[in-house]
């Protein structure tokens, strides 16, 4: 026990004398003078913090595209429906299992008739995205998925293809 | 005064956690305190057991990656880069010169944002405010840095097995030089504002005494054991990836105390925006991925693959049957292994030092319970 003393002597501790004693003192209000003129300069620089979700809407934040936010599905314009074949690759690949997809039809007209992900269980890796052959399924920049319900994190294929309407391609880096 | 000869002490057996806000996480520390000073503590962890090795057993080669970010949450591009050199070691997949660029550079990034938030943490632990504020301010141009890359904040998945998600977005580069060019200003003002500050150096200055003795018997790695004096980084010692051809110097202290392993922690945020000045220059052009097979089944075989995380010594040990899936992983954690020489510290230091001890061996719990 006496070995902690002693480190705790062996520091800066200075001798008694009084010289040493004021020349601490002045050390100390030097250093203590340096540490409020840091805060001084920070207390000029802008503010960082938003108060968030109190905060004003017309600076509502919007990340870049690549996002890794909620799920949407992709339509195919010219052809007016969903680009998803109902390969159930994206269910198969899922590292958490969080998605289901119930195929529908056959050959070419193959199509999911429901596609519920649990955004709960979600981890967003986006293997999903990346396995899918045919580009159908995308990340948004959407970040805001808060619900009161745990089980209105489950999405089908409703709202899934209602937030893809405005992509045209995957959601990627630029 | 007859009843003096009555009077007792005794040794009190008081907990500190799980639920304590100085311990960084949940750790329990049961501490035998005689009056003010430490006798004997006793860590108790597991609270965060995540089963994160064993889950490798049941996923696939690529499904574990975003796994891997997930328990050193601080330093999660490191780990990625552990699990993706193992991978591809059991592989033998070579990857482009940019990919490991600009790997090294996400590593890099995450060091430094690591290391602030072990800067802040610390001024919590020792009663100070601001500094936690101020750096996690800085932390937030390097975590947006990350969201326009990853697309993510904390938790990337950016690595992938042969290369990366995506190339840097347009603007990263410019963004980044000009992080590295106000940065190290900001670190001499929070060295103004903590490391230099009379109040802070009282409390941290022969407190935690880490010899090198203690070191080697313990295997700790990192700052930690360059504190002490020894000068072991695996960026140096295994020269992995891309940093031989890189300049940069590995601080050491000689003292051993807790301000020791502060001061070389506040140089190697320095050194490594020295190493990302020279990585930004180097950046080659060219591809970022490599063909990889869609089914990846490795060879039978087992690899160990070392990398330096902002905590020390980071290892992923693989052992491959032949199938889509590892056979066995492990980590070999360095906040783990640092965290086994606390009872060491403690030993005879103020109850009131315990807090600072702690921050300074910068644990991560997630990372010593996995």
């Amino acid at each position: 026990m006496d070995a902690g003393l002693d480190m705790r002597t062996t520091g800066t501790k200075s001798d008694d004398s009084i010289l040493s004693i004021l020349r601490l003192i002045v050390q100390g209000i030097v250093s203590i003078a340096k540490s409020h003129w840091v805060t001084l300069v920070n207390f000029w620089r802008p503010t960082v913090c938003e108060r968030y979700p109190h905060k004003d809407k017309s600076l509502d934040y919007k990340p870049g595209p690549g996002y890794k936010g909620d799920f949407a599905l992709i339509t195919d314009k010219e052809k007016g429906r969903l680009r998803c074949i109902a390969c159930q690759s994206c269910e198969r690949a899922c590292p958490n299992h969080c998605i289901r997809v119930v195929p529908a039809g056959k050959g070419k007209d193959r199509y999911p008739a429901e596609f519920y992900i649990d955004v709960g269980l979600c981890m967003n890796c986006e293997i999903c995205v990346e396995v899918c052959p045919v580009d159908a399924l995308t990340m948004t920049p959407d970040y805001e998925c808060s619900v009161h319900d745990p089980r209105d994190l489950i999405r089908n294929i409703k709202q899934l293809t209602e937030r893809g309407m405005e992509f045209d391609e995957v959601s990627r880096v630029r | 005064m007859e009843t003096r000869s009555d009077l007792r002490t005794e040794e009190l057996l008081i907990n500190m956690g799980p639920q304590h806000p100085s311990t960084h996480g949940v750790l329990r520390l049961v501490l035998t305190i005689d009056g003010e000073r430490v006798v004997q503590a006793v860590p108790h962890i597991g609270y965060l057991h995540s089963s994160m090795e064993k889950i490798a057993e049941a996923k696939t080669y690529r499904q574990y990656m975003p796994f891997a970010d997930r328990y050193d949450y601080l330093n999660a591009m490191g780990n990625e880069l552990a699990y993706v050199r193992a991978v591809e070691k059991l592989c033998g997949i070579e990857v482009t010169p940019r990919c490991e660029y600009i790997r090294v550079i996400m590593a890099e990034m995450n060091r430094i944002a690591s290391h602030l938030v072990y800067f802040g943490t610390l001024g919590l632990d020792t009663g100070s405010w601001s500094p936690f504020l101020y750096c996690f301010r800085e932390r937030e141009a390097i975590i947006q840095l990350f969201e326009d890359t990853s697309g993510q904040r904390l938790l990337y998945h950016y690595f992938r097995i042969g290369g990366l998600r995506n190339d840097l977005p347009s603007h990263f580069c410019d963004k980044l030089a000009e992080f590295l060019d106000y940065f190290p200003a900001r670190i001499n003002e929070y060295n103004d504002l903590l490391t230099n500050n009379i109040i802070f150096q009282r409390r941290m200055q022969g407190i935690g005494y880490l010899s090198p003795e203690l070191c080697r018997r313990y295997s700790v790695t990192g700052p930690n054991i360059r504190g002490a004096g020894i000068p072991y980084d695996i960026r140096r010692v295994v020269g992995y990836s891309v940093y031989p051809e890189l300049e940069f110097d590995i601080p050491t202290r000689p003292e051993g105390d807790a301000y020791a392993r502060h001061l070389v922690r506040v140089e190697e945020m320095r050194q490594s925006v020295r190493i990302l000045k020279q990585c930004l220059e180097k950046l080659p052009e060219g591809e970022i991925n490599v063909k990889v097979p869609r089914r990846l089944k490795p060879v039978v075989g087992e690899v160990y693959e070392r990398v330096e995380s902002p905590r020390g010594e980071l290892a992923c040990y693989l052992i491959s049957d032949g199938s889509e899936k590892p056979w066995r992983l492990h980590w070999r954690a360095p906040s783990f292994y640092n965290l086994q020489v606390l009872p060491e510290l403690l030993k005879g230091a103020y109850v009131a030092d315990t807090v600072a001890i702690l921050g300074s061996i910068d644990i991560v719990l997630p990372d010593v319970d996995r």
